[in-house]
């Protein structure tokens, strides 16, 4: 009698609906494959996410221009010598030229700009100015500037600034002699370095302010209200610049969008030149963009070597909590499996079986996994704006989520429904489970770490601080690894425990003898706890030191939190000490050891009084704290030699030298770093009453400097009114590029999220396995109510079960990310030409938190269980007991 | 001590549509010191009225009374001294041992019945396999076992739900005389069998027929 194929039966044929009558195995296999889908799919929205975000901010750090589109070329009529080159003279066709190549290719250029400097310019009653000028044209500039006179409506013409004008009585109505054109005056401007004009001169600041120099101001900017203006004056100059520009919003644009605009710019720029006949040399394409665009890749691709591996290992991770769903599904769905498989139904029919009913849940887990990774990348990632290549990338790693997630819970469903459903409980555990494979890791590990020693654990490339991906898998294996061994070992120690606790009240006996009858599930669940403890505890502290130490070297380097120096000789008046902590810098100065050898020092003359309340220190900077050592600086002289306090000097006379003026001074006392510390020389403190005058002759290099808590204006304004002129402010963010350590910050935040993640799935661990135990809790439960088991008791004996595992995961996971922290952290030096070198930052609170919500959350599952089995109907329960 | 007494007691469960009358006006008397003997085949209402019994389960009619001490208890309340059972599917404690299984009423209540705990596992051939877990031993082990923490505080009333069904012969007779004993001892015994030595052990057999009890043996 020949079988009609198995998949024709109606176990296989109505597989896609019946499973659908299993919400707890559905819910599982739907979430697990969720879990898997946003591990595998988050690290390319991630990476993409950080690449836009590194753009993004270093776009935002210049004019809006760098990241617009531009095209443009120099049209030079003479050459070096003044010979003419024979290349027409703009004309409008060029502009169109620029403006057609942007059309082509489909965008706006809707920003022209048009600069020529001729040469001497004459003015209506026709004198000859003595500054030179420049005529610029740009789109919409007239609209803001402020006026002084004018304009004039319907001219064409140039207007001047007023800086220039009212020397030459210049008024609208009167004429310049530009090039050989005659151009009228339309209006006088206010000068725009005279005030903050706005961010449409931003890019434009080289030609009316010389940031370098104030005393050579750059040429006139003649302002033309028209570019056929420019086109008139070209002819009789050496060179004209003409650009189009595509405006372009750069704070939501990506790599992609911003790589398309290059593309598009290449073509656009290669279609003028075409055009004008130009040779290419003299193209002017925009290059900022490109540049930004350089470095945000360096970002990525530094930040690529930690994540992937991560999500690698977060996605290995949620594959055996997708399997352990499978697993659920065999328990739930025993009886008719193991009917079949009596009837001699292999365990790849079963898979296929298996397959079938859990696939939709698992498609449907994949698709939210995938809409979870993309929701939370954009809400907690550092940008919103994902290049389409990254979601793209991010649907197949959701489509191999549901693939591997589904082949994963149908084997092992599969191999499940051939033994029996549900293990002896106390039984050892399976061969495979007996194997201490996290040895594996460890070794791992090991191999990892040694690797490190050879090399830097953070290197920069072109000033992008890069975290080598071996300093992020070392501990994370090395914590999985000993998480998994630890659990391994304390579990091994159940039946001791149990002996023990035969002795102590039913709470403490019942907790521990359900711990001990499932000691697999019990160190699952210790891991499952103890991972996100390590991992969150780990990359938390690290962050925080890493933020900590960053902001020990900015403020190392600037000697507080902010800084307002002045060159200006200028007594300090009551109003400048209050303002923050007056410091003298003598940056020529230098010291002499007894064998002649002369090393540089910077020093800075201090009120030791007053520099302890400002100055930015952390106690790693020396032994002693900084008033302590300050106080030194008061002592007295020691063999009449001035008593100061050095960073990289050793104790002991030094003969200090500032400029030409010899000043004997004795080391009392010294520190690894010191406050200041503005170039690698070493630092000395001095007690300012008590140096000798110095003079302007001794070529000292003087600088006064007021160091504040991070305020400048009133330090600048006591400065000011103390008679100091042209103060100059060092703020943080002069110090430190901020998009040089975003890839560090980002590798960490990563890591966090990465355990935050970890902790949802311990989450899911814990449901599963109350799930996996909970007919077996629930009927013993029962008959325990029966004989003489309160309610109290077993709601405190559960307490006891899952608190008692997570207080133990949590103190496990604290010591190894203590651990892992105490080896790590001295290797993340994220600058290592600044000192300090890396600081320790414990985040406490959210250490904290951890420490109460974990056992929290072991309280609220035994509610959970609680509930459960206060629900059961005893007689219901001990039928459905027996029929299993 | 103390029997108890049931009048009129009826359960109907509803599948769907359709109502299962699994006991319909039951009247019965157990004092105690007796053992009773309920039969019937399969089907017949006998794990049901247990649950009624016990409490599990409440009667659709009829009222449940209790004598002597208990005298106005509801058995829903009753402690295991005072009312222990062996259900037809055990309700071992997964989690334990055998040998805590049959301490486990004795531990709830603080008492110390580790004497006599040892004794009924000697008696009933489960020393050897104390350490072991329920599922780790047979069914019939498991069913003495759950017998024995019937038996471990001597119950006023013990209702007992084919104690004997996974045993063989010389196993059963052990567990008959432990039953015995208890009856002597004054305890109620109500116990659901098909075994035919037991009804010739019981002080009185009841023969449960589609939920009614009617006179004599079955055929
Ligand atoms: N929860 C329930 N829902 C519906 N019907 C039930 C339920 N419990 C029992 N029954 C029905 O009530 C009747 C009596 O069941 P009961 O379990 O008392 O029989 P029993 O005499 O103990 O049988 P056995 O000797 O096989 O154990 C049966 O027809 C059974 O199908
Ligand atoms: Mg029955």
């Amino acid at each position: 009698m020949s079988r009609p194929a198995l998949w024709r039966l109606a176990p296989w044929t109505r597989a896609p609906l019946l499973g659908l009558r299993q919400p707890a195995a559905v819910l599982a296999v739907l979430v697990t494959t969720a879990v898997l889908a946003c591990a595998l799919a988050s690290a390319p929205l991630f990476l993409s996410s950080a690449r836009s975000a590194a753009l993004q901010q270093q776009l935002a750090a210049g004019c809006a221009e760098a990241g617009w589109g531009q095209t443009g070329v120099v049209v030079r009529l003479l050459d070096q010598n003044g010979d003419p080159t024979g290349v027409e003279p703009v004309g409008a066709g060029t502009d169109r030229a620029l403006a057609d190549g942007w059309a082509d290719v489909g965008a706006d250029a809707a920003v022209a700009v048009a600069i020529t400097a001729p040469g001497p310019v004459t003015t209506s009653g026709g004198g000859r100015t003595s500054l030179p000028a420049r005529v610029l044209f740009r789109t919409g500039a007239l609209d803001h500037v402020r006026w002084e006179q004018g304009p004039a409506t319907g001219t064409a013409g140039v207007a001047v600034p007023a800086s220039w004008a009212e020397p030459a009585g210049l008024a609208p109505g009167d004429t310049l002699g530009l090039g050989g054109a005659t151009v009228p005056v339309v209006g006088v401007y206010t000068d725009l370095f005279a005030y903050d004009p706005g961010p449409t001169w931003c890019d434009y600041r080289p030609l009316f302010a010389n940031d370098a120099s104030a005393d050579t101001p750059p040429p006139a900017l003649l302002l033309a209200s028209d570019a056929a203006v420019v086109d008139a004056v070209s002819p009789g100059t050496a060179a004209t610049e003409l650009l189009r520009q595509v405006p372009v919003d750069a704070a939501d644009t990506s790599v992609s969008d911003a790589t398309a605009l290059l593309r598009d710019q290449a073509r656009a720029q290669a279609a003028a030149l075409s055009a004008t006949g130009a040779p290419a040399d003299l193209a002017v394409p925009g290059t900022r963009l490109a540049e930004a665009v350089a470095r945000a890749e360096l970002v990525e691709s530094g930040l690529r070597g930690p994540v992937v591996p991560v999500a690698v290992a977060g996605a290995l991770l949620a594959l055996v909590l997708v399997a352990a769903a499978g697993s659920s599904w065999a328990d739930r769905r025993a009886t008719e499996v193991r009917l079949l498989a009596a009837r001699g139904v292999g365990p790849v029919p079963l898979a296929g079986k298996a397959a079938l009913e859990l696939g939709l849940p698992a498609l449907a887990g994949a698709a939210l996994g995938w809409g979870a990774a993309r929701l939370l990348v954009a809400a907690l990632g550092p940008a919103d704006d994902l290049d389409p290549a990254a979601t793209t990338t991010a649907l197949g790693a959701g489509a191999a989520a549901f693939v591997a997630g589904l082949a994963a819970a149908a084997a092992v469903a599969g191999l499940r429904a051939r033994g029996t459903a549900e293990r002896a409980p106390g039984s050892a555990p399976h061969r495979p489970a007996r194997v201490p494979w996290e040895v594996g890791l460890l070794l791992a590990a090991g191999w990892c770490w040694a690797l490190l020693q050879g090399r830097d654990a953070v290197v920069s490339e072109r000033g992008v601080a890069q975290v080598d991906g071996l300093l992020v898998a070392f501990p994370l294996l090395g914590v999985a690894g000993a998480a998994v061994l630890t659990a391994r070992l304390l579990t091994a120690l159940l039946p001791r425990l149990r002996r023990w606790a035969a002795r102590r009240r039913p709470t403490v006996f019942l907790a521990v003898n359900r711990l001990a009858a499932a000691r697999a599930a019990t160190a699952t669940l210790l891991v499952a706890v103890t991972l996100p403890v390590a991992v969150l505890g780990y990359t938390a502290t690290l962050t925080a030191g890493s933020r900590a130490t960053l902001e020990a070297k900015v403020g190392v380097q600037i000697g507080a939190g902010a800084a307002v120096l002045s060159v200006s000789r200028f007594d300090p008046t009551p109003a400048v000490t209050a303002a923050g902590a007056y410091v003298v810098r003598y940056g020529s100065a230098s010291v002499t050891d007894p064998e002649g050898g002369r090393t540089d020092v910077q020093v800075l003359a201090v009120d030791p009084d007053d520099l302890a309340g400002t100055a930015a220190w952390v106690d790693s900077f020396a032994d002693e704290p900084l008033p302590d050592l300050l106080a030194r600086l008061e002592g007295p002289d020691v063999d009449g030699r001035l008593p100061v306090v050095a960073a990289g000097l050793p104790a002991g006379p030094a003969d200090l030298r500032l400029g030409s003026l010899p000043v004997p001074a004795q080391v009392v006392g010294t520190a690894d770093v010191l406050p200041g510390r503005r170039t690698a020389a070493p630092v000395v403190l001095v007690d300012a009453d008590r140096l000798p005058e110095v003079d302007r002759t001794a070529g000292a290099d003087r600088t006064a400097e007021l160091w504040t808590d991070g305020e400048t204006a009133a330090a600048q304004e006591a400065l000011t009114a103390a008679g100091s002129q042209r103060n100059r402010t060092i703020v943080p963010a002069d110090v430190q590029t901020t998009a040089d350590f975003l890839g560090i910050t980002w590798t960490f935040g990563y890591l966090s999220a990465l355990a935050v993640f970890v902790g949802v799935i311990a989450l899911g661990g814990l449901l599963l396995y109350l799930q996996a135990r909970s007919r077996v809790r629930v009927s013993g439960y029962v008959m325990a109510r029966r004989l003489g088991l309160t309610r109290r008791t077993h709601l405190a004996s559960l307490v006891v079960e899952l608190g008692g595992v997570a207080v133990a995961g949590t103190v496990v996971g604290g010591v190894l990310a203590a651990g892992a922290v105490a080896l790590v952290y001295r290797r993340l030096d994220v600058d290592l030409l600044r000192p300090p070198t890396p600081l320790l930052d414990v985040p406490w609170t959210a250490l904290a938190a951890t420490v109460v919500l974990t056992p929290a959350a072991a309280v609220l599952a035994a509610l959970y269980a609680q509930r459960a089995a206060d629900r059961a109907d005893p007689a219901t329960v001990l039928r459905e007991d027996a029929w299993l | 001590m103390s029997g108890f007494a049931a009048r009129g007691l009826t359960k109907r469960f509803h599948r769907g549509v359709e109502t299962v009358t699994a006991l319909a006006g039951v009247d019965l008397t157990v004092a105690a010191g007796e053992l009773v003997a309920l039969v019937g085949p399969s089907g017949s209402g006998k794990s049901t009225l247990l649950a009624l019994l016990c409490g599990w389960e409440t009667p659709d009619e009829g009222s449940l009374t209790l004598g002597g001490p208990l005298t106005g208890r509801r058995p829903a309340d009753l402690g295991w001294p005072e009312l222990a059972l062996v259900p037809q599917a055990l309700g071992l404690v997964a989690d334990l041992s055998i040998a805590d299984n049959v301490l486990l009423p004795a531990r709830l209540r603080g008492q110390d019945e580790t004497a006599r705990a040892g004794l009924l596992l000697a008696d009933f051939g489960l020393s050897h396999l104390a350490g072991r877990y329920p599922q780790q031993s047979s069914l019939g082990e498991q069913q003495r076992a759950a017998v024995a923490r019937a038996l471990l505080l001597r119950p006023a009333v013990l209702l007992a739900d084919e104690p004997t069904a996974h045993q063989d012969r010389g196993h059963a007779d052990q567990l008959l005389d432990a039953v015995e004993a208890a009856t002597r001892e004054g305890s109620a015994v109500l116990l659901a069998t098909h075994d035919e030595t037991a009804w010739a052990r019981a002080d009185r057999v009841l023969t449960l027929r589609d939920g009614r009890l009617t006179g004599g043996l079955p055929s």
